[in-house]
């Protein structure tokens, strides 16, 4: 690995950023010192899922990555005319739950991967789900939780996709405090988890499938 | 075997780490049983005889301690850092029971923008934030006033009589908040991280200012419930155990040492502590085992969300008394022989030699099925260990 994703996986900003103008000023592609903060942030995600990182360890990483990602963005677009992104997902907090902890860490690990988050906010009503997959036609539908009562809310936005036609187009993916006590059978969702790295990875599979 | 016991000299025996009659069982009830009793939000929160009166009609689901909802003071409070439940809490549900969603619903926004502000000035400026609720602002002076004083001696008066009518002693008398939580609910988690490793030194200086005047607060308000004259309002219900996913270098910085130091306070000063601590504590438990270093023991129990309760019991047993973690979506949606399962499964693993209490995850929620919290309070009862 070079300079630039070592420091993203040491947490370390200031390298990072220092590491980013020096590989610009050498005349470095920009895509490609994108694609090396990647690949740090998935060392990142490697050390979280095997316990030796914490969430907020990965949070910063995500966060050091944005930081990056803003100076080398408009590089990007200077060399390359814009930036790909490689898939779209809707994502909201079900109605009646106003938590959006849960949901921003997973909207910001999928930003970083690349990918267009369409975030509906919290407390989105059922209509909103099926009105945003109509309009967006993303790939990926998120749908958060944290409390009991929105385990039906859940339900209810999967059947109502199912009856709008849209459940086959769209995969499904439910996260939250709850979903880790739940039945998934019962909701119907394509993947269920409370893990939010184990989640943009699988959702980074869809869309790369 | 010990003979019968109340439920208050079973929950001190608890404390205490010796064995009781049985496994003492506590779900913490807050929203259940006033929906049950068909009152609504305002009217458990502005009723309390109502409200004492729900939890009388309710007793069979209540098991070894009561908790008396002190949180409902700090709503309606407007004084000092209680501004912040005035800004976050979800006003929309305060006439109907049930609510469109869930109950306790706060919005995830970050008011505190300037730690030197709040540090210099207090909470006060905060609720001048144009983040407010604006409806905050339609109650009066005198309505702020009524509830910051006059109204917490009423809610005291109302708790006392239900502790003399049923001998079941409280859960609580006083509730106070690790910095670092509240800066999670001030902050937002995403930036409570960045200001973790970006300004370390802004954070302490923030925990250092809010620490005491956190802890004294929760003692004040345990004074007005009764300490010392009515049964568990010497305890101070300590909440939340922190931001989720802390690494252990974030829990031995910022987290661990003002925790053991508002445990110190509580403890010298003659309270006991029920650590209410959320998320996953298993990777620290070394660290609190220290817990009782330093004050006298059997003054603490260790109440945990997620955390691995058979390794808690391995690592803590004989030092602290334990207490969990009955899962709140298996409260809702399972069925009382699930229940029954799970909570013989957590007796065997932490009941053994005392120091245990059966307890939920969390809040039991408002929609729990009723049949399930009773399946709760028999288990303990069906599957003792100190026969």
């Amino acid at each position: 690995m070079g300079k630039l994703a070592d420091a993203l996986v040491a947490l370390d900003k200031n390298a990072a950023l220092a590491a980013t103008q020096e590989a610009l000023q050498a005349g470095t592609d920009p895509l490609a010192l994108v694609n090396e903060a990647r690949q740090g942030l998935e060392v990142v995600g490697e050390k979280y899922d095997c316990g030796e990182f914490f969430l907020m360890e990965l949070m910063r990483a995500a966060q050091i990555f944005q930081s990056v990602a803003q100076v080398l963005t408009p590089k990007i677009v200077e060399a390359h005319g814009g930036v790909k992104t490689s898939g779209k997902v809707v994502i909201g907090t079900v109605a009646g739950d106003i938590h959006d902890l849960g949901k921003n860490i997973v909207k910001i690990l999928m930003e970083c991967r690349g990918i267009e988050v369409i975030d509906l906010g919290v407390d989105v009503k059922t209509e909103r789900f099926v009105e945003a997959v109509q309009k967006h036609r993303p790939q990926v539908v998120g749908m958060s939780a944290l409390l009991t009562a929105s385990v039906s809310e859940m339900k209810k936005n999967i059947e109502a996709l199912e009856a709008a036609g849209l459940r086959d187009s769209v995969k499904i993916a439910v996260g939250g405090g709850i979903v880790g006590e739940i039945d998934n059978s019962v909701l119907g969702a394509d993947l269920a988890t409370v893990d939010a790295n184990e989640g943009v990875r699988q959702i980074e599979q869809w869309l790369t499938a | 075997m010990a003979e019968k016991m109340t439920p208050f000299e079973r929950i001190e025996a608890a404390y205490r780490m010796e064995v009781p009659d049985r496994v003492p069982v506590t779900p913490i009830i807050c929203y259940m049983i006033p929906y049950l009793a068909g009152l609504t939000i305002r009217e458990m929160f502005t009723e309390p005889e109502r409200h004492v009166q729900a939890f009388l009609q309710f007793r069979d689901l209540i098991g070894d301690n009561c908790e008396p909802n002190i949180l409902v003071l700090d709503h309606l409070s407007m004084l000092g850092r209680a501004g912040w439940d005035q800004v976050t809490l979800d006003w929309r549900i305060y006439d109907k029971f049930p609510p469109d969603g869930n109950v306790p619903n706060l919005y995830e926004k970050p008011i505190i923008e300037d730690y030197d502000d709040v540090i210099e000035r207090g909470f006060a400026p905060l609720l001048f934030n144009k983040k407010l609720e604006n409806r905050v602002w339609t109650r009066s002076v005198d309505d702020f006033l009524y509830y910051q004083y006059e109204y917490r001696e009423r809610w005291a008066r109302a708790w006392r009589e239900f502790v003399e009518q049923t001998g079941i002693p409280l859960l609580k008398g006083g509730r106070a908040c690790h910095p670092l939580d509240l800066l999670q609910y001030y902050r937002g988690i995403f930036n409570l991280t960045m200001d973790i490793y970006e300004r370390p030194d802004k954070v302490k200086q923030f925990c250092d200012w809010v620490w005491e005047y956190e802890a004294y607060h929760a003692m004040d308000i345990a004074m007005t419930m009764g300490a010392g004259e009515v049964p568990g309002a010497d305890v101070i219900f300590f909440i939340n155990g922190g931001p989720p996913g802390m690494s252990p270098d974030i829990y031995n910085e910022f987290y661990w040492p003002y925790a053991k130091k508002m445990i110190d306070t509580f403890v010298n000063r003659g309270f006991k502590v029920w650590n209410h601590w959320d998320n996953d504590h298993t990777p620290f438990l070394e660290t609190i085992k220290t817990v009782t270093d330093g004050i006298p023991k059997g003054k603490i129990v260790m109440d945990f969300e997620k955390t691995d309760m058979k390794k808690a019991k391995e690592v803590l047993g004989g030092t602290v008394c334990i207490a969990g973690n009955v899962p709140s979506a298996l409260l809702v949606y399972g069925t009382p022989e699930q229940v029954d399962a799970y909570c013989k499964q957590l007796i065997e693993d932490c009941a053994e030699g005392g120091g245990f209490i059966l307890e939920a995850e969390c809040e039991v929620p408002w929609d729990s099925k009723p049949e399930n919290i009773r399946a709760m309070i028999q288990a303990a009862e069906k599957y003792n260990p100190y026969r």
